[in-house]
């Protein structure tokens, strides 16, 4: 797998957060690591976390395990890059 | 135009867009919520084909839509019936399978001249999809809650029978080598396809969104491949 600059995976994030949940390349631009999503986008249910997951995958080129789909990972916009860099890095 | 067909399980309803005459494509939408994300894409393609002069038909499966059948009543099996009673009401044009994601696995029973198939996927990709949906919902998924625990089982608020996921356990989309088949996949979708459009899939869109692009670049695409098949 090939290793992704951790800016590189930040921005493949941003982007499926505005693709997937429908929101202006500028609110997503607004977002940093405190960010809340989970409960705090009305955007995002579960099939909407589904979408981002698969979503994620797709453009990342990672796996992610069902028993891994948990709130904490995607409490805060920080949160979520940090589980997808860690993905990414393998 | 609004139409009827008699179905497996009574009668459905089915869109009709286009000329009455010459070629016509049959969709199969994804299945549940990514065909009420997918569905206003879908129409907006079939109004463009009908501007390249192909006729469109949309019908409703048993349980969706304006369906008179229970949603967890309907079977996989009567997906697949129901989809050749359509095209056998369409048998005196040349019917063109166009089938989206699910949808794909809906269509192998049907006479058709040709199969288009977007983002086709295996019943064990859509049983997936259920399972990290319902991961997502909270709801821990592992095969044995998927199949026997809820009956019937929420899909993203569609209840589904678990009969239903059963049947999806080896499915996989029909392409007979003797009629023609084209694969068309979306954005980053890096499985294999004779085309890859840059879009966003609208199945994981979390509301139904236009996409006139989209919609006619598809459209475009279908036209042409049938003219080719045409010959």
């Amino acid at each position: 797998m090939e290793l992704q600059a951790g800016s590189e995976v930040e921005a493949t994030v941003r982007g499926v957060l505005a693709d997937v949940l429908g929101l202006s390349q500028e609110r997503v631009a607004g977002f940093d690591a405190e960010t809340p999503l989970f409960g705090a986008l009305p955007e995002l249910d579960s099939m909407a976390v589904a979408g981002v997951l698969t979503e994620l995958e797709d453009r990342l080129g990672i796996l992610i395990e069902d028993d891994e789909v948990d709130g904490e990972m995607l409490e805060t916009f920080g949160q979520l890059v940090a589980f997808a860099n860690a993905k990414a890095q393998g | 135009m609004i139409d009827f067909y008699d179905g497996p399980g009574g009668r459905e309803a089915m869109l009709c867009l286009g000329p009455a005459q010459g070629p016509v494509v049959l969709v199969a939408l994804p299945f549940w919520e990514e065909a009420n994300r997918t569905r206003v894409v879908a129409v907006a393609m079939l109004r463009a084909l009908a501007r390249h002069g192909i006729g469109g038909v949309l019908p409703d499966w048993p349980g969706t839509g304006e369906s008179l059948v229970e949603t967890e009543k309907a079977s996989f099996a009567q997906w697949r019936l129901a989809h050749r009673s359509v095209a056998e009401m369409l048998a005196a044009r040349r019917c063109y399978g166009v089938s989206m994601r699910g949808g794909t696995l809906v269509d192998g029973l049907a006479d058709l001249a040709g199969r288009w198939h977007l983002a086709p996927m295996t019943g064990e990709a859509v049983l997936r999809d259920v399972i990290r949906l319902r991961a997502a919902a909270g709801l821990r998924g592992d095969e044995h809650g998927v199949f026997g625990a809820e009956s019937p089982v929420r899909v993203a608020g569609n209840r589904v029978s678990p009969h239903f996921l059963a049947e999806l356990a080896g499915a996989a989309p029909s392409a007979p080598e003797a009629i023609p088949y084209r694969v068309v996949r979306l954005g980053h979708d890096r499985a294999p396809a004779d085309r890859t459009i840059d879009a966003v899939p609208p199945w994981r869109r979390a509301e139904p969104q236009e996409d006139p692009e989209l919609a006619a670049t598809l459209a475009e695409d279908i036209a042409q491949w049938i003219a080719t098949c045409e010959g």
